[in-house]
């Protein structure tokens, strides 16, 4: 009972910070229906940016959370308006294709700037821990939950009270008939893409409390962003938040997996991937749009 | 009945629900070989339902539709044209980046005898299809560069590649100017005097008063007439589900008040 | 399909002809690489080969069948691995190391792609992303496999090591005709049939999951054999270069580039970028990837379909730049 409920914390703990890289991945997708390859760069981003802030000036990274969605939004808005937009309505190969090297050209910057060397941020309250009916919390995910959460429920009343967020909405439902009513959609997939970028860049601030950085950190996140963001279901708040915990628990429990079949021994802790990966795969054949998908593809 | 009837397709009792929705309910009609039998009813009726039914593309809920003494929901949808039922879509699909001949070729190399036939030899069925139903001139180009009527063209050119004893036809003539449905009809008719048995579901209902020789009417998901053209004309629940109530009883009245 | 949008407005399922007998003219000029009895061209050659490989076996169900595939690697990551394990029972013959990984790929593309064909567009893509990072994981927990530290190889000596050279190159030009045929068979238009419209094609006769599962499987085959080939030319296999990124990412950028659905695009992809990559990281050491990053992002943005678009472009650069501006918003 004690390991159940400690796996599930675990899985509770470390599927709030994938929702969040989740959900600005997703949000790209659903809405613009590029697959973003530069989300990863982004999350590196936001977290050198946290970095350097804590190394010059002892920012803590907590604080620079905000800072790295608002210049990793600036960055983004930037990026669309200027590259992306060109091919915006091309083949979903082609802006593959393209974000896969803008990633390439970020990542390439980062190690030039900040070299191949991996770094942390130790703050005071790193190592700290408390124990709650005999579960023990690291402070710094807890942290780490309660912000992502934070952040995901912030957007979802901002996606659907405030004007823009509509419209945002709108246009990714039908981007010709938000036309027709005025909305400027090219303003909307800078907005958009903006927001992709930017709760990137405030996971990767929120990442260097409990992941090392280098320049490459975000391919990891970046993949399971993607797994997770389809495994709730495309282009939603509630199915990246949903989707992400399930992933965190999954892997979790994964680790207590361990068998010996024909003399070969198969340790859980390598293979949480693989059993989050096999659920998502029968997630996929049972319900083919994600746990909380709608109809669209 | 005294005289023997040559059925080829038999739809019976055939009811299909989607949810709560009841878009099919206990139709039953026969097709002779060789007719062309009429399908027709207002937007909803269920005509392409009863259309993806037969075609195989959707199993019934409830009853059957036996094709030459096959149950078609046996079959998987790839297989029913090796039946030899071949259909058209409403919405035309053409395969866009092919040319004309390719996509007609695609049926001829999969259909009802594409499993004998080379590519050499598909492509040799396609001009003869091409060269009857008019499209020759436009072979070359691409499919989604075709005008309307050619796609609906191209769309019947591609059923009858796979050499079908039964041929469904989904609104081809929806869309078509006066001349253009002419040839349509005149296509259709020489179509079915090499053998082929039409089902012809259609909006318009002069055109399919003109070709059909029988006609079922299907309105709300129920048959409300079958038999001849003039018959189902004259029919009060036929007038009534295309025109309104009002103007089913205003005409009774107008009826009355001549005799 | 959006992936058939890519090619454009050429029309009919083959190409060019002139462009298909130039790539076999080029094709033919390789053979002659190792005459140079330079290592490092060697090495260049061979990985464009293995890429354009890789690149055809993407091409038949991601360019030809219109089902976009994350997950190729896969496919070569087996290949590497029979080749390992052959060697580690002491068979090192490139022809066993091949035939294998065919064997292998075709049933792992079989048992696999059954369930996950079902799925379509970005499902299906995520559901491929899946497979490969499950293997990956697999090989690194598998002591079998030699688990994340890898199988060392038997290589040739270095007086026959150029027969890995010819080897990949016979694996490239069997992809390339076998590329080139079936687009003209009848099989290449089941392919095509089910990228331009699943139900249509389903409709006149086509089987979807049979021929969905066959286009997967020798695509699968082609990744397999490259891999196969690389693993004992390399002396070295482990689940990070089995598996690499860039050999999922790269054939997929090269077929793109190249012109998707066609039977020369994968190979002038992969000789296209490789070449460009190859020169930069020679001028440049290791900033290179920023200019490579660079020009591909210029590439795309002034030629979103790939060079094959300007093959058959009829109308000049009117045309052109506005067929680009149809892309913005």
């Amino acid at each position: 009972m004690q390991l159940f409920l400690q796996n599930l914390v675990n899985g509770i703990l470390s599927g709030g910070i994938l929702a969040l890289v989740a959900l600005g991945f997703s949000l790209v997708y659903g809405i613009m229906n590029i697959i973003n390859l530069a989300h990863g760069a982004y999350i590196m981003l936001g977290a050198y940016l946290a970095w350097q802030l804590f190394t010059s000036f002892h920012v803590d990274p907590m604080l620079s959370v905000p800072l790295a969605f608002v210049v990793l939004f600036a960055f983004g808005y930037v990026v669309q308006r200027t590259v992306i937009n060109r091919v915006v309505r091309a083949p979903v190969l082609a802006t593959f294709l393209l974000t896969f090297a803008l990633s390439l050209v970020f990542v390439t910057i980062a190690l030039f700037i900040w070299t191949g060397d991996t770094r942390g941020v130790q703050t005071s309250y790193a190592g700290a821990n408390f124990t709650l009916a005999g579960v023990t919390v690291p402070w710094a995910k807890l942290l780490t939950l309660v912000v992502a959460l934070v952040i995901t429920g912030l957007l979802y009343l901002w996606l659907h009270r405030s004007k823009t967020g509509r419209a945002i909405r709108a246009t990714s439902m039908d981007v010709g008939a938000a036309q027709m009513v005025g909305v400027r959609v090219a303003h909307v997939y800078g907005i958009t893409y903006g927001l992709g970028a930017g709760l990137a860049g405030a996971a990767g601030a929120l990442l260097t409390l409990s992941y090392p950085l280098t320049p490459t950190m975000g391919d990891p996140f970046l993949i399971k962003g993607f797994v997770v963001c389809v495994l709730g279901g495309l282009g939603s708040v509630e199915g990246a938040l949903v989707g992400g915990l399930v992933y965190g628990i999954i892997s979790s429990f994964a680790t207590q997996f361990d068998v010996t079949i024909l003399g070969q021994h198969l340790s859980g802790t390598g293979l949480q991937d693989v059993v989050a990966l096999i659920v998502l795969l029968l997630v996929l054949i049972v319900r083919p749009r994600g746990l909380v998908g709608r109809a669209t593809a | 009945m005294t005289e023997a009837r040559d059925v080829c397709l038999r739809v019976e009792n055939v009811g299909m629900r989607f949810g709560g929705l009841r878009a099919l309910d206990d139709v039953s009609f026969e097709v002779e070989r060789g007719t062309i039998l009429g399908l027709i009813g207002p937007n909803g009726s269920g005509k392409t339902t009863m259309m993806n039914v037969v075609s195989g593309v959707y199993k019934p809920t409830s009853g059957r539709a036996v094709f030459e003494g096959k149950r078609i929901a046996d079959f998987p949808t790839h297989e029913v044209c090796h039946l030899g039922i071949a259909r058209t879509f409403q919405v035309v699909k053409p395969f866009a980046s092919l040319t004309v001949r390719e996509n007609v070729a695609v049926g001829a190399m999969y259909g009802r005898f594409g499993a004998k036939r080379s590519g050499k030899d598909a492509f040799a069925r396609t001009d003869e299809l091409l060269e009857s139903v008019g499209l020759a001139r436009v072979a070359g180009r691409p499919a989604s560069d075709l005008t309307i009527p050619d796609r609906k063209r191209l769309e019947v050119a591609k059923a009858l590649a796979l050499d079908p004893e039964l041929l469904l036809l989904d609104e081809v003539m929806a869309g078509l100017n006066h001349t253009e449905v002419d040839e349509a009809l005149h296509l259709l008719r020489a179509v079915n005097e090499r053998g082929v048995t039409l089902i012809v579901v259609e909006h318009l209902m002069k055109a399919i008063m003109s070709i059909s020789k029988r006609v079922v009417v299907l309105a709300e998901g129920k048959k409300i007439a079958d038999g001849l053209p003039l018959e189902v004309t004259s029919s009060p629940a036929v007038i009534e589900a295309y025109l309104g109530s009002r103007f089913a009883k205003r005409q009774q009245q107008e009826r009355e008040r001549q005799t | 399909m959006k992936a058939g949008a890519a090619v454009g407005r050429r029309a009919g399922i083959t190409g060019k002809r002139w462009v298909f007998i130039s790539t076999l003219a080029i094709m033919g000029l390789l053979l002659f690489v190792p005459s140079f009895h330079n290592d490092y061209i060697n090495l260049t050659f061979r990985n464009i080969l293995m890429y354009a490989a890789m690149s055809y076996g993407w091409n038949l169900i991601g360019g030809y069948t219109g089902y976009v595939s994350f997950g190729n690697v896969a496919f070569f990551g087996i290949g590497a691995y029979c080749s390992a394990v052959l060697s580690k029972t002491g068979i090192d013959n490139v022809f066993a190391d091949v035939g294998l990984a065919l064997v292998m790929c075709a049933l792992f593309a079989i048992v696999v792609g059954l369930p996950i064909l079902r799925l379509r567009g970005h499902y299906f893509g995520i559901a491929t992303l899946g497979v490969a990072l499950g293997l990956t994981d697999l090989a690194n927990n598998l002591d079998f496999v030699g688990g994340s530290g890898g199988l060392n190889l038997k290589q040739a000596d270095q007086a026959h090591f150029y027969l890995y050279y010819y080897a990949m190159w016979a694996v490239t030009l069997v992809c390339m005709l076998a590329t080139f045929f079936i687009a003209r068979s009848k099989l290449g238009y089941a392919f095509v049939a089910i990228r331009e419209n699943e139900e249509a094609a389903q409709v006149l006769g086509i089987s979807p999951t049979r021929y969905k599962v066959i286009a997967w499987a020798l695509g699968g085959m082609m990744g397999g054999a490259a891999g196969a080939v690389f693993a004992p030319a390399n002396g070295f296999v482990d689940p990070g270069t089995a598996f690499a990124v860039d050999n999922n990412v790269f054939p997929i950028a090269m077929a793109i580039l190249g012109g998707m659905g066609t039977a020369s695009g994968p190979f002038i992809g992969a000789l296209l970028l490789s070449g460009v990559n190859e020169i930069l990281q020679e001028k440049f050491l290791w900033l290179h990837s920023l200019f490579f990053g660079a020009i591909i992002v210029l590439i795309v943005v002034f030629l979103p379909r790939g060079l094959m678009y300007l093959v058959g472009l009829r109308g000049g650069v009117r045309r052109w730049l506005s067929d680009l501006r149809a892309f913005r918003v």
